[in-house]
Formats: structure tokens, C-alpha cells, sequence
């Protein structure tokens, strides 16, 4: 399997940035481990990972803001990415919810 | 579905659980891919929830902590549990377990309370996640009198503690 390139690695850029685009995220999370995240060059892009095999899913990890009910936070979600990774499958793992505003800012 | 979930001292809300018995499924493993949702999720709505009724003081308290580990009550359920602050939850992939411990207001029909506790907290859950709620135990760890405000918990660092150390 050959490693990460530069086709997955802006296809993460750009399933993060729909994903906090969404008012209800609050921020990407990589999981109890931290290992949903992607190694671009000089930093660390967490809450993504993009695997080189178009057949495996790819992986985003959410915090939420607590206000909609996550099904239908999720849905939307999936609807986001989907647009950016046409019929790849998504495997979505909300890992925390917060309290307070929707409006929140959120930060790539 | 209807029948009354097991381990539970008080009537269990049956009509709760049935009218919101087919939410849209979560964890469901499609072409489109699987949605996990963690034990802290499920944890943090249950604990608002239950906070949020009238006559819950706090919660916690050291009983939960001597039933150990929580039980497997949920196939799948295995690496979903957690446990903060009163509240213990475990989760499948379909469906959520929920204990509580409470401390009550002095005052507060215990059954009452308890009754409204489950019934928000199974709402909540099944509304905010979609997981179905199999059941919430809940127990009732101490009341609260009124009289105890008057003396506040001594803080354990009010004084601080003479440095061991020069």
C-alpha cells in the first residue's frame, strides 16, 4: 500500500473544512487516541483521515454544540461531505458534545 | 418493547420508550458509511437531563463506584462505557443503558422525582441521539435538608497545607 499523497491530503483539507463549515460542529476531534487525524507537511490536521484506498472510508471524528438532535446534525454532516467525496463511504464518530451556543466560532 | 425493562424498582415509562421507539438509527453500518456516537455524548445529555428536573439536588455519590464495572448489558456495548459524575452509561450500537446516582431535596416525592428523572432522560437520549434507552436505574444516594446550607462543605483546601518542602 503506498502512502499518503497529495490527492488524499487535499481531499481532507477540504472534508474538514465543510465539516466545521456546519454551525453545529464544534470542533474535529481524533478520537480516543488522536489517530484520526492526517500528517500534512508541518502540521497535523486532526479529525480527518483520508486512507489512499478509495474503497476504504474515510474518517471524521465531531465534536458537537448540544441543541439538534445529532441524528439530524449528522445527516447534514454526511450530505457536507459527501459533496466534497462523492460516493465514498464516511465513517462518523461524534466524540463529544458541548453545552452552549451554536453560533459559536469554530476554527479549521 | 412495551414490557416493563428489567432491574427496575419503580414503573418504568413504558409509553416513553414505545413512542419513540424507532428513531432514526445511528450506529447503522450502510454504504454510506458507519456513525459512532461516544459514551461521554450519551453521558453528558443524560446527566443535563436529569439535572434538569426539579428536586435533583446533585448528583454522584460513592455507592456507584462499589457496583465496579458496569455490566454488559448491550451487545456491542463493550467499549461504551463510561463513568462520570453520577452518571454511568453504556452504549451499543442501537441502544443506550443509563444509571444514575441522585442526591434529592428534602421534600421531593422520591418516586415522583425518580419517575420524571426517567422519563426526561429517556426523551432526551432517544430525541438527541436516536440510540433507544433500555433502561435508567436510578438510585437515590442521599437527601438534601435544607439546614445543610447553612454550614457550607468545608473545602479541603481553605487552609492550604504547610509545604513539606523548603
Amino acid at each position: 500500500m503506498s502512502g499518503p499523497g497529495p490527492e488524499t491530503d487535499a481531499l481532507a483539507l477540504a472534508v474538514a473544512e465543510v465539516v466545521v463549515a456546519d454551525p453545529a460542529v464544534a470542533r474535529l476531534d481524533g478520537g480516543v487516541f488522536g489517530d484520526v487525524a492526517t500528517h500534512l507537511a508541518g502540521r497535523k490536521l486532526v479529525g480527518v483521515r483520508v486512507d489512499t484506498d478509495p474503497a476504504r472510508p474515510v474518517e471524521v471524528g465531531v465534536v458537537l454544540h448540544l441543541g439538534t438532535p445529532i441524528p439530524v446534525v449528522v445527516a447534514g454532516l454526511r450530505a457536507r461531505v459527501a459533496r466534497v467525496v462523492g460516493a465514498r463511504p464516511v465513517d462518523l464518530t461524534v466524540s463529544d458534545v458541548v453545552p452552549g451556543p451554536v453560533d459559536a466560532m469554530v476554527e479549521l | 418493547m412495551s414490557s416493563p425493562t428489567p432491574a427496575s424498582a419503580t414503573p418504568t415509562t413504558a409509553t416513553a420508550t414505545s413512542v419513540a421507539g424507532s428513531p432514526s438509527r445511528l450506529a447503522e453500518d450502510t454504504a454510506q458509511g458507519k456513525t459512532t456516537i461516544s459514551a461521554s455524548v450519551v453521558q453528558k445529555i443524560a446527566g443535563i437531563a436529569a439535572r434538569e428536573i426539579s428536586g435533583v439536588h446533585s448528583m454522584g455519590g460513592g455507592v456507584s463506584r462499589a457496583f465496579g464495572a458496569i455490566r454488559e448489558r448491550i451487545p456491542g456495548g463493550g467499549t461504551g462505557a463510561s463513568n462520570i459524575a453520577g452518571v454511568q452509561v453504556e452504549v451499543g450500537e442501537k441502544q443506550a443503558a443509563v444509571d444514575l446516582d441522585l442526591v434529592v431535596e428534602y421534600g421531593a416525592s422520591i418516586v415522583d422525582l425518580a419517575r420524571a428523572v426517567r422519563r426526561n432522560v429517556i426523551t432526551a437520549v432517544e430525541r438527541m441521539t436516536g440510540l433507544e434507552v433500555i433502561e435508567v436505574n436510578i438510585a437515590v444516594n442521599d437527601i438534601h435538608l435544607p439546614e445543610d446550607d447553612d454550614e457550607p462543605p468545608v473545602a479541603p483546601a481553605v487552609t492550604p497545607a504547610p509545604s513539606r518542602v523548603e
